[in-house]
């Protein structure tokens, strides 16, 4: 059992690597520039006069403390939308690339079910998943540490348990993408662009009369805000992340074990 | 039992009708060859039998297991190898990456001794893979883990000729060994060289299934004699015999001149005949028996030929008619280019 898990799983190490470097470095500048940046403007100012819908999209709010600052330029920015978007991506490509140039008949002549050839593929993202979400924290952590502040080390953990759900939705939904469609490029975009787009409709739509609309986005039922400022944790979003990200699975592996790989 | 089953299999692509009511089996044991152009259904009907799409109608079983059945036929690719058509890889893998992921599936008892035959840069990520380099790649994978049926979709394509060669020993051995090959080509003389039996498929369509002894009886042999002796056509009464060529080379009077030593005149006439025999050796035998035969050569007719009637949708006969015009018509120019060299060597030699 697992072998594919393994296998692609090993193939993401590099990446997963690379992008939690990344976000290390990101993670520094922040902490690094934010007491001077906090010291020389009135952020919470600056948050009050923008447009409802810009604060909602971001989750700007209390600017002026770490949480906040962290929770709207890291994790509203890099984990809802950012990481979002780049797991729908990285999973739109999972069947698809493999279709696309001629590979899957290779993997279906291996004595293996579609169903397990899918599901191990989709776990394979769990790499860069599992990597960014426990070296990331660590990294803040003695990032805020290093500037002399603190951060709730509860409320931190949190933000990171929570994004898993919301991640794995996103790989999902880029999982559906790339059981759908033939070509690579087409399912990333529609996965991508999708994700990207329900971000905006309830972000655009918050606060407003047809903000019943959010309700179907993803990103409605994560808010790093509410965790990292008020420790709010929406343990019913995640829940209902967690059985959307199943309900996706299964609809795509039905879609898959029916489907004429051409 | 048959390895492979298929009754009445179509598969409709909405525009394309790829495979059309295809029929046959292949039995246990032996090598199957399916021929066709490209474009013909091939693909589609090896890919329908690995269960990668589902028949638009009929069944297909492979080692028992029906095609659409996958529990059954996941079973039954534990026994199977398979190569595609243009095998393709992770780019990014090394060559000993992908056999270590198929050997965690499959098996892979035999990778040591197929890399012998079969040599690729393990080491090297498949991106540097020539495509010959690809394909044995493919057929390591496809035999490594002892599979009773092979499936391949053009097996030699890429291959250099010494590997193609080094493939159809290899592919006569694993055959005695009790494995069932099923392998589709477009090359004829591929097909005839390894395959028992031959299926025909065209415009999706099962147009012949026969053995290739059967379909080599029917093209015939060409035979070629060279008879002392003035022949006429009508002197030829050999049943069986098709596309004569009937050419007196050297007549009585011109070979007198000729051959100068005052050998007699009717000892030099020779007559060349060539014509493609469908009967038995025996009625050959008795028939050649009536002359003083100087040559004979009796050799397989190029299996193309024969083929052809299967590709055109013209009257064999016609078709048949119209080569043996052309080949009759060049024979007669080869022949008289070459007689008059001959006899300048000749006298040059006497000399």
């Amino acid at each position: 059992m697992l072998e594919f898990a393994r296998y692609y799983g090993r193939r993401r190490v590099k990446g997963a690597v690379a992008m939690t470097t990344g976000f290390a470095v990101l993670v520094g500048l922040y902490v690094w520039m934010f007491p001077s940046v906090s010291e020389g403007i009135d952020l919470d100012a600056y948050v009050e006069s923008l447009p409802p819908a810009l604060r909602e999209a971001f989750g700007l709010q209390a600017l002026g403390s770490i949480e906040g600052f962290l929770a709207a330029e890291l994790y509203a920015f890099g984990w809802v939308l950012l990481l979002g978007v780049y797991f729908a991506y990285a999973a739109a490509s999972l069947v698809a690339d493999d279709v696309d140039r001629g590979r899957m008949d290779m993997l279906l002549s291996l004595p293996v079910s579609r169903s397990r050839l899918l599901v191990e593929k989709y776990a394979s993202v769990l790499v860069p998943l599992v990597v960014v979400n426990v070296v990331t924290p660590v990294v803040v952590y003695l990032a805020v540490l290093g500037i002399g502040d603190s951060i709730s080390l509860a409320d931190l953990a949190m933000v990171h348990v929570l994004a898993v759900p919301y991640l794995l939705v996103a790989a999902a939904l880029g999982l559906l993408a790339s059981v759908v469609f033939d070509r690579a490029s087409i399912a990333q975009r529609v996965a991508g662009g999708g994700v990207f787009g329900l971000f905006l409709v309830d972000s655009v739509s918050a606060g407003t009369d047809v903000a019943w609309l959010g309700t179907l986005s993803p990103s409605r039922y994560y808010d790093p805000t509410a965790v990292l400022v008020s420790s709010e944790w929406d343990l019913a979003g995640a829940g209902v992340l967690l059985a959307a990200a199943l309900v996706l699975l299964a609809t795509s592996r039905a879609y898959w074990q029916r489907k004429d790989v051409t | 039992m048959s390895a492979i089953s298929i009754a009445g299999l179509t598969k409709d692509y909405g525009d394309v009708r790829a495979n059309d009511d295809v029929t046959f089996d292949v039995e246990t044991g032996e090598i199957f060859g399916y021929l066709g152009p490209n474009g013909a259904g091939k693909t589609t009907t090896i890919r329908t039998l690995m269960g990668f799409q589902s028949p638009t109608s009929g069944t297909a079983t492979v080692l028992g297991a029906d095609v659409i059945d996958e529990d059954a036929l996941v079973e039954a690719k534990r026994r199977i190898g398979y190569l595609p058509a243009n095998p393709a890889f992770d780019a990014d893998a090394t060559g000993r990456k992908v056999l270590d992921l198929h050997a965690s599936l499959k098996g892979d008892p035999r990778r040591a001794e197929l890399l012998d035959l079969f040599s690729v840069p393990l080491d090297r990520d498949v991106r540097g893979y020539s495509t010959g380099q690809r394909q044995k790649l493919g057929l390591v994978q496809a035999f490594m883990h002892d599979p009773d049926l092979l499936i391949m979709d053009e097996p030699t394509s890429g291959l250099d000729p010494l590997v193609q060669r080094t493939f159809n020993d290899f592919v006569r051995r694993e055959r005695a060994d009790g494995k069932t090959m099923f392998l589709s080509s477009h090359v004829l003389s591929e097909v005839r060289r390894v395959c028992d039996r031959i299926g025909i498929v065209r415009d999706g369509r099962i147009v012949e299934v026969a053995s290739v002894a059967d379909v080599l009886q029917r093209a015939g042999k060409v035979v070629h004699a060279r008879l002392r002796g003035e022949l006429d056509r009508e002197d030829v009464d050999l049943a069986g015999a098709h596309d004569l060529s009937v050419e007196t080379v050297g007549r009585a009077g011109e070979s007198s001149a000729a051959g100068g030593g005052g050998a007699p005149a009717h000892v030099a006439a020779t007559t060349e005949v060539t014509f493609t025999y469908t009967g038995a050796f025996d009625d050959l035998v008795d028939y050649l028996d009536r002359y003083h035969v100087l040559e004979l050569d009796v050799e397989e007719a190029p299996l193309e030929r024969v083929f052809m009637r299967f590709y055109d949708d013209g009257d064999p006969d016609g078709l048949a008619a119209r080569g043996d015009a052309t080949a009759t018509a060049s024979s007669d120019d080869e022949d008289r280019g070459a007689v008059p060299a001959g006899a300048d060597t000749g006298d040059g030699g006497d000399a």
